[in-house]
């Protein structure tokens, strides 16, 4: 059995959902008595319809030129890609959750320490070195040198 | 002569001297890593700039631009890998005079092109800039509107092979940019009831995220290791009979540098390339090219400097950046309140003469820094990828914390960063929805300021003679690429797959 879903018709697809939500948010923008004639809703709904045509003209391109073809091909390996790039950016979202509890010092020599290892490396006190020193130095550089209030978190009793 | 003079005063500015000597620094190691290109290097710098003051930021992130397409050279030649997309043509001699020995050569004749191509484009940015500027002097709102327009313009030159994904790259940045307040009446739209979408979404955030932090999800994702270098090549300068020799293939990427950087889209890649061609044409020995010839490094490498200055002419006098590098330039001249094109001249003149200051500063401090730099390249090189991503997510996670100490904008930012890695994945371009988002705003409030002055006559917009003819360019570029499409699909030749983040 062949797949369709070739990347064309995914991307086609995603625009006509993109541009289908943005029309509905677009449409339910409130009129004013200030209004100029085109409005605050006018290029957000040409924007939304021109989404979508374009979503509807990509989808048919895809199917027309891929017809017979497996689409499986495109994606072999991309699921794989997806979970590890996912992984980073837990990395991403776990920092943005625990920074400002933590602070910014601790949080981020823990940033630096598990994207290293989630890159392959393993734990190894170069490691935790290159964190320690990767993290000072960007907590002296942004704290100290651009002045910039980083959250202090645990360490703030240090001033940190 | 009066922009040189006036340009000059600026030399003795140690805040100019000292930011345009950072930014070539800090742009030979980002154009030195693979992987990592001119608007990636700079983007990481982007959130630096906003507590700087306004003339020295716009000068390091030039400089940089500069600093970068030189640093491309240093692995094409070593490792056989571009640094950056217009280092690709140098790897075709670069590498094999590596092979044959001559590394310290191959670097010695990249460097010193660079800088001749710097400066070259250098005196083209000067003597272009202000007369394209002083025609858009006159800019009405519709002209305003038609520029916008012409901006958006090139998005059919920028989409790769397939002109509806271009299309639809360029519409989604055009719906992030009527995010926040509406330009004319005042009410909000799409904030979702958080007062931090307010005043919209900065660029800055987005380009962040779909540049650098999409290439690091892509580079995790794909768990490669790079080429190591063995050697400790030392820079070596060509002899007076050699340099003679690559005056022609200078000459030549010097010429095609400046024309290609003058047109917005065409950019680095495409002029290393064009000139490459052009330099083995007009050489007396053709067939040494692709096996180690010295004409094969000088004409690509004057050309893409050359383009690190002329791709500012369409920046500075119309405010179309026709670059990726370049729209993050915009990016810097928004974040300090500057908007580019017609007026800057006249209202912020002392930013444009403190520019070629900085950027001649940096054409000469290439020459030094590149070779104090070669064995920090050579070591930075060598690094382990880990390392030296898990750096630059934690640079990127600070610089964009630190301009509102918002977590919000790392939200956005990350959130950037996914859409950016799935459009590589769907093989959509970037700089289309770059363009969408930075000219969206004009494009919409000059539209709709132009229907309240004319009492909603359309005819505004023809009766203009700028806007007319902007808009006449404008048609001409849509109907020329799309026929340039149509021609190369005819004689089955390929275009580029697609603009996963290059630097056209």
């Amino acid at each position: 059995m062949q797949s369709i879903l070739s990347r064309d018709l995914i991307g086609g697809a995603a625009a006509i959902v993109i541009g289908a939500v943005y029309l509905s948010f677009a449409y339910d923008l409130r009129a004013s008595a200030l209004d100029d004639i085109v409005g605050p809703g006018g290029m957000p709904r040409a924007y939304g319809w021109v989404m979508v045509v374009l979503g509807v003209a990509l989808c048919v391109v895809a199917l027309v030129t891929r017809w017979g073809t497996d689409a499986r091909l495109e994606w072999r390996g991309q699921g794989r890609r997806i979970l590890w790039a996912a992984g980073l950016l837990g990395i991403g979202i776990a920092y943005l959750l625990v920074v400002n509890s933590v602070g910014y010092l601790l949080s981020m020599i823990a940033l630096i320490a598990a994207t290293i290892v989630y890159h392959g490396e393993r734990f190894s006190a170069k490691v935790l070195a290159t964190s320690v020193f990767g993290g000072t130095l960007l907590w002296a550089l942004f704290v100290f040198v651009l002045d910039v209030s980083m959250p202090p978190g645990i360490l703030a009793f240090f001033g940190a | 002569m009066e922009t040189i003079l006036t340009s000059a005063g600026y030399l003795t500015d140690y805040h100019i001297v000292l930011a345009a000597l950072i930014g070539v620094t800090w742009g030979i190691i980002g154009g030195a890593l693979p992987g990592i290109s001119p608007s990636i290097t700079m983007a990481l710098l982007l959130p630096f700039t906003y507590t700087m003051e306004p003339t020295s930021a716009i000068v390091l992130l030039a400089a940089t631009y500069v600093g970068a397409e030189y640093g491309g050279s240093v692995p094409a030649i070593l490792i056989r890998t571009p640094g950056t997309n217009a280092a690709a043509a140098t790897v075709l001699d670069g590498y094999e005079m590596n092979k044959q020995g001559k590394a310290g050569l191959a670097l010695g004749i990249s460097l010193y092109s660079g800088v001749l191509g710097s400066l070259f484009g250098l005196a083209m940015l000067m003597l272009l800039s202000k007369p394209l500027a002083a025609v858009a002097l006159s800019f009405t709102p519709p002209a305003y509107f038609a520029l916008g327009i012409l901006g958006l313009s090139v998005i059919a030159t920028l989409s790769g092979d397939s002109l509806i994904k271009g299309l639809i790259a360029a519409v989604l940045g055009l719906m992030v940019a009527t995010i926040g307040t509406d330009p004319v009446t005042g009410g909000t739209r799409f904030t979702m009831g958080s007062s931090d979408l307010l005043a919209g979404i900065a660029p800055v955030m987005v380009m962040v995220g779909l540049f650098a932090m999409s290439e690091l999800l892509s580079q995790v994702s794909n768990r490669g290791e790079i080429e190591r270098v063995n050697s400790k090549p030392r820079i070596e300068f060509p002899s007076l009979k050699l340099a003679r020799r690559l005056i022609k293939p200078q000459s030549i990427g010097g010429v095609i540098g400046t024309f290609e950087g003058v047109m917005p889209g065409a950019g680095g890649t495409i002029a290393s390339f064009m000139s490459y061609n052009e330099a083995r044409r007009w050489s007396k020995s053709p067939d040494e090219f692709g096996k180690g010839s010295p004409e094969g490094i000088a004409a690509p490498e004057t050309a893409n400097n050359a383009v690190a200055e002329t791709a500012l002419v369409p920046l500075l006098s119309f405010g179309i950046p026709g670059s990726n590098s370049t729209a993050i330039l915009l990016g810097g001249f928004l974040i300090h309140g500057i908007v580019p094109g017609p007026m800057l001249f006249q209202r912020s003149g002392e930013i444009v003469y403190g520019l070629y200051a900085g950027l001649f500063t940096a054409a000469i401090g290439l020459l030094f820094i590149g070779m104090a730099l070669l064995p920090v390249c050579i070591w930075i090189v060598n690094r382990p990828r880990p390392y030296l991503n898990a750096f630059i997510f934690a640079l990127i996670l600070s610089g964009i914390y630190s301009i509102h100490n918002s977590l919000f904008d790392l939200s956005i930012m990350l959130a950037a960063g996914v859409v950016g890695f799935l459009m590589r994945m769907l093989k959509f371009p970037f700089l289309p929805t770059v363009l969408g988002l930075v000219l969206g705003y004009l494009v919409e409030s000059s539209f709709r300021r132009s229907l309240v002055i004319s009492g909603d006559n359309y005819g505004i917009f023809f009766n203009d003679r700028i806007s007319l003819g902007l808009l006449c360019v404008s048609a001409l570029f849509i109907f020329g690429s799309i026929g340039k499409r149509i021609w190369d699909k005819f004689r089955n030749q390929k275009r580029d797959t697609f603009s996963e983040g290059t630097d056209t």
